[in-house]
């Protein structure tokens, strides 16, 4: 046994493990956050992609041990107000909850740039893969704020989507991209030359 | 996956000292990318695992005084192509930067790439393609061997139980002029079905002095090439895919015999049209 301590979206979490512990597992058992999925545990889907210190790693293929002490951000550490407890599911308290994603763009009380885009997009059908897509994506977007459609299916090469044949998970990178970077959304810009043939 | 011990020593003579005390059952891992896999089948059950990770000076690249290019072990794929790299150096950034995929690419290391001595993998490809040096440190002292020695078959290394890689060791720049990487596979995070490195030198006139051609792959270690400098890319290829088991008829074996004779002439070819390097 080993003892692990772990910065999990900010939040210090430390156990008495088995060395086998794989970072997943850590994870998704101890941390008990379970948005991180196994997928295939031999690195190939992505499913388990999360950031340690700062790079998007495979996490089934990483043990819990080789990255003590480490920060460590899984997909539930990008929405920050989404980890509030809801202790009682409710209609109302869904309904409280609910908020149209299409008048969400990322700010940081709301969803990440590439969460919100894979939403408007519709870069989701079962969502498995979702988790990792997101995290690579960011990891990436981060990185090469301006790619190429063709750049953006090199970099996430690395994770399997069985539903959506990758077309519109493509189409979310890109206005995600947009967005980081500052770009007016395509949205407004609309509006905003309407406006303006308006006031003409 | 089997239990094993963890120990994470500070220095490369802890390390050294933890390989030789727990014998043939200890494994050196570094990011683990390849060794986890095989944990996870079984095909590797070590009993102690020795980190290199808590131990400082192992990764990041150096220039030494004579211009040679020193690559810690455990520098990983994602540093090196974030790397700046001069001349030809740079293609090694390159290489790292178009392997795996990118979660891989930032726990891989190139020393691990060398120590798992799969045949397909590239950075030992590309290390017997430019003549790189490694640096070893064991119970019995330093040394140093060349990359084409330190490959001995498919996962086989001249390293000894108790001996850690530290470094990698890429010759000055004048050494060579152009040094090109080509490589196959079908889908983009594949490791290589076989690939091709040209290194060339070229003499007063900017002629071909020298050209130094590697074939990974194909057989279970490198194979460097014996070839005429002034050869045209074609002629060369066809001269390698000659080598390449030339009685074999079965499907796998031409499949790659042609790979080898495309790679090659490419390879060849991109490295004459190739200016010399800075």
């Amino acid at each position: 046994m080993q003892k692990v301590c772990l910065t999990v979206n900010g939040r210090e979490v430390s156990a008495e493990i088995d060395e086998r512990t794989l970072l997943l597992e850590f994870v998704r058992d101890v941390a008990g956050l379970t948005g991180t999925h196994n997928g295939c545990l031999e690195a190939r889907c992505g499913c388990c992609a999360i950031e340690v210190d700062g790079d998007v790693v495979k996490s089934c293929n990483v043990l819990a041990v080789q990255v003590d002490g480490a920060e460590v951000t899984t997909i539930e550490g990008l929405a920050p107000q989404r980890l509030a407890p809801v202790d009682h599911i409710t209609t109302q308290s869904l309904a409280g909850m609910y908020r149209p994603l299409e008048a969400v763009r990322g700010t940081p009380e709301d969803l990440h740039p590439v969460q919100a885009a894979f939403h408007r997009c519709h870069a989701v059908q079962c969502g498995f893969c979702t988790p990792g897509m997101v995290m690579v994506l960011k990891d990436y977007l981060e990185e090469n704020p301006d790619p190429t459609r063709d750049d953006v299916r090199r970099a996430i090469a690395g994770n399997l989507c069985r539903c959506t044949g990758y077309q519109h998970i493509v189409d979310a990178a890109m206005e995600a991209a947009a967005e980081m970077r500052g770009d007016p959304a395509p949205d407004s810009a609309a509006h905003a030359t309407t406006a303006t043939a308006d006031g003409v | 996956m089997r239990p094993f011990t963890w120990l994470a020593p500070d220095t490369t003579a802890e390390a050294v000292a933890l390989l030789r005390e727990h014998g043939t059952g200890a494994r050196v891992i570094a990011g683990g990318q390849s060794l986890l896999l095989a944990m996870k089948e079984r095909t590797a059950g070590p009993s102690h695992l020795v980190s290199l990770a808590g131990i400082t000076g192992l990764a990041g690249a150096t220039t030494e005084p004579d211009g040679a290019l020193v690559v810690g072990a455990a520098t990983t794929y994602a540093a090196l192509t974030r790397a700046a790299l001069p001349g030809w150096h740079g293609v090694l950034s390159d290489v790292a930067g178009d392997l795996a995929d990118r979660p891989v690419r930032n726990r891989g290391t190139i020393g691990g790439a060398l120590c798992a001595a799969d045949p397909r993998f590239d950075v030992p490809a590309l290390a017997v393609g430019v003549d790189a040096v490694l640096r070893i440190s064991g119970a019995a002292g330093d040394r140093t061997l060349p990359a084409a020695e330190f490959l001995r078959g498919n996962g086989i290394t001249a390293i000894g139980q108790d001996e850690i890689l530290t470094a990698v060791v890429l010759p000055p720049l004048p050494t060579w002029d152009a040094v090109v990487f080509e490589k196959f596979r079908h889908r983009v995070f594949d490791a290589a079905i076989v690939s091709a490195t040209c290194a060339l030198r070229r003499g007063a006139g900017g002629t071909p002095a020298a050209v130094r051609v590697t074939v990974a792959g194909a057989t279970a270690t490198p194979v460097v090439l014996d070839v005429d400098a002034a050869a045209t890319g074609a002629d060369t290829g066809d001269v390698a895919a000659a080598s390449f088991h030339p009685d074999a008829t079965d499907e796998p074996t031409r499949y790659r015999r042609e790979l080898v004779r495309t790679l090659v002439r490419r390879s060849v070819d991109r490295a004459h049209s190739q200016q010399g390097s800075a």
